[in-house]
């Protein structure tokens, strides 16, 4: 155990949970507002981030036309950029989560399947997404050019305050609060939240429940491919398993927080960003797992719905 | 969340493995065709390392080929998934067809060890291009490859020690932080390093940091604090890539040194040229493009789609050369394979000369060698 590493980097430690764990809230909000929805477990949403950090390459070398080796953007040229990828990483997850809904759920949901349906179907479009992309990028890491160059407002109690990782805490939080007003405030959230309710009641109401499901898709393809354009900026690699690891901790954030409820993925991410840090500093990275498993087996014990599953229970998607 | 069902699906092929390679086998038997096996992780996370590999191994096979040659050799490409209970499923059914004559690989340890069981019980001569483990040559430890196991690269015993020794080369008083992956191969290094920067140096602090992880930032934290100017990392290229910048922009100014598993061409330009700069870099394996002429270089580009051969490249075209070599003195059997690789002496493709000692390793032991990178490259610079 070593809590000597406490003493300088305490600050440090926290301030790196907090991006990280904004980046498995983006993730979680996949798997929360589907799952608001549908009570279904998108496993493909894993792939789907995947899919989006290579958008995010393909923005930035492809279609922006960047060298891997370039020099760092300055100015509008850099604000443009990094905008646009952000924007195409979105929409490219946003489309492929409504795709995914359309070809592996939209049938298995008309017919009434049961729930093992759907996983199959889940860990089967997951598959295909994983093995395509492993198959065009030869199995290989592809890197994302340094377009940001990563200079520090400054270094406060040990914390370094560096540009992405403040962007990725500002960013997160806009995202965040957009999306929980959108889904309280607006018509179209407002019937998000009627579907996750009572299906049946909601299609008397005249909603349309295939449009609110594409519609829920889309928009946690939105934060997941944000998410990717984040860890992607941050990280400036990527690769065709990187889906993984992340997916994993998104899904263990959602669970934690209480699935199907936007706070409680917020409230999650920040934990299990800030634990993981302080886990592996303290107790060494290899206990990293073994640590947030248990806390996260823990906390379904004594909170079945996860910490914040009843507290927040009325933002329910 | 699918590694599960790729399991799944690998024991379903491994037992779909032995029937297709027999009707395969049978139908070019007239043509006078042997076949040689690889096996190696190709798909899942560890898929990098096999399909690398694989590129040597077809690449050596169409040299060979298209020299027309009276036995033509023909590929059964198996997927182990770099896993142990994969390999265990995979190996019998290669075992099991007697038209292979030799196997190229086992790629990693793990797997090595699950398979060997299977190919001692039918006597498949088998040379690996990248398993390190030391047991699998060691006459002590109670599951080793012998007879039939042979490799073409250092193994760890010789790696370890060397890599601590370059790492601290002209550092006054260094102090080593040393990081491993928890895989087989960069904890087993990991052990074989230590003793040595024990001896020699002090030890800062150490870290196991599982493979694939993103953030490395809580690892660089600790770096930080522990006041190392040494770090010392056991693992694979993409994490060292993600490990080393983020040692960079979180400050750290030391040398950052690794194994084998590092040296590779895409380990620069994943890190970004600043970051890899002057990282002290060992290995057994020379990059293929250091020792492949210009023709072979253009004719390999032209064969996989790869301009930058990855790792393990070059002893696994040394691998399976080795068979093609006995091939060509007339071996179609397993046990003339086996006579041939124990008893032959072998030209690697940098002009070593290899010739295996009883228990599989190269005798002399597989040089390792000091690499750098300058300017994004990869320099060698001689034995570590």
């Amino acid at each position: 155990m070593n809590l000597q590493v406490l003493e300088s980097q305490f600050w440090s430690l926290c301030l790196q949970g907090v991006a990280l764990g904004f980046i498995y809230v983006l993730i979680s909000l996949g798997y929360t507002m589907v799952y608001g929805v549908l009570r279904l477990i998108n496993f493909a949403n894993s792939e789907v981030f995947m899919v989006g950090t290579f958008a995010t390459v393909v923005a930035q070398v492809g279609i922006l036309q960047n060298e891997t080796n370039s020099q760092s953007l300055h100015g509008f040229r850099l604000i443009y950029t990094l905008t646009f990828a952000l924007i195409f990483s979105m929409l490219v997850c946003g489309f492929l989560g409504v795709l995914v809904e359309l070809v592996a759920y939209r049938r298995l949901r008309s017919l009434g399947a049961k729930p093992l349906g759907f996983l199959i179907s889940a860990i089967a479009v997951s598959i295909v997404l994983l093995e395509t992309i492993r198959i065009v990028t030869y199995s290989r890491p592809q890197t994302s050019p340094r377009l940001l160059d990563k200079w520090s407002f400054g270094e406060f109690a040990g914390a370094n305050f560096r540009i992405d990782t403040v962007m990725v805490i500002i960013s997160g939080i806009v995202i965040f609060f957009t999306l929980d007003r959108f889904v309280t405030k607006t018509r179209l959230g407002k019937a998000i939240r009627a579907v996750s309710m009572s299906e049946e009641i909601s299609k008397l109401m005249g909603i349309n429940l295939n449009r609110v499901v594409s519609l829920t898709f889309f928009i946690g393809g939105l934060t997941t491919g944000a998410a990717a354009f984040f860890y992607t900026t941050v990280y400036e690699t990527t690769q065709f398993n990187v889906g993984f690891n992340l997916g994993l901790a998104a899904f263990t954030t959602a669970v934690l927080g209480g699935i199907g409820n936007l706070r409680g993925a917020f409230y999650g991410g920040m934990f299990l960003g800030v634990l993981e840090q302080f886990a592996s500093a303290i107790l060494g990275s290899q206990w990293k797992s073994v640590t947030v498993f248990t806390v996260l087996v823990l906390v379904l014990l004594l909170k079945p719905n996860g910490i914040f599953g009843e507290a927040v229970q009325q933002t329910r998607t | 969340m699918n590694k599960k069902i790729q399991r799944s699906l690998a024991v379903v092929s491994a037992a779909t493995l032995l029937f297709g390679v027999s009707a395969v086998s049978s139908a070019g038997a007239a043509q006078k065709t042997v076949y040689l096996a690889f096996q190696a992780p190709l798909t899942g996370a560890n898929a990098l390392t096999g399909q690398d590999e694989l590129t040597a191994a077809k690449f050596a096979l169409s040299e060979y080929n298209a020299t027309n040659p009276s036995v033509k050799v023909e590929l059964v490409i198996a997927d182990d998934q770099g896993l142990a209970e994969v390999a265990a499923v995979v190996a019998p059914g290669i075992a099991a067809n007697k038209k292979v004559i030799g196997l190229i690989g086992p790629a990693f340890s793990g797997a090595t060890q699950a398979s060997l069981p299977a190919y001692k019980a039918t006597g498949l001569p088998m040379i690996s291009m990248s398993a390190t483990r030391v047991s699998l040559t060691d006459k002590k430890a109670p599951v080793n490859g012998f007879p039939i196991f042979k490799r073409v690269v250092a193994n760890d015993k010789f790696q370890g020690p060397a890599l601590a020794r370059y790492a601290i080369k002209g550092v006054s008083s260094p102090s080593v932080y040393l990081v491993d992956d928890k895989t087989a191969y960069g904890k087993g290094l990991a052990d074989y390093t230590k003793p040595s920067i024990v001896r020699d140096a002090k030890i800062a602090g150490s870290d196991s940091v599982p493979e694939n992880t993103s953030d490395y930032t809580s690892v660089v934290a600790k770096v930080k604090a522990s006041g190392a100017n040494v770090v010392i990392y056991c693992g694979y290229a993409p994490d060292a890539a993600k490990f080393v910048k983020a040692l960079r922009d979180g400050g750290y100014t030391g040398i950052f040194a690794a194994g084998d598993g590092v040296l590779k061409a895409t380990f620069p330009n994943n890190a970004g040229n600043t970051a890899a700069e002057g990282a002290r870099l060992t290995a057994a394996d020379v990059p293929f493009e250091d020792v492949a002429t210009a023709a072979q270089m253009v004719a390999y580009t032209k064969l996989t789609g790869i301009k930058v051969p990855g790792s393990y490249v070059t002893s696994t075209y040394n691998a399976t050369n080795i068979f093609l070599t006995c091939i060509k003195q007339g071996v179609t059997t397993r046990p003339g394979m086996q006579n041939c690789i124990t008893a032959g002496s072998f030209k690697g493709i940098a002009g070593d000369t290899i010739k295996f000692d009883r228990y599989g390793d190269i005798i002399g032991g597989a040089a390792v060698g000091a690499f750098t990178i300058k300017a994004g490259k990869i320099v060698y610079l001689g034995v570590a």
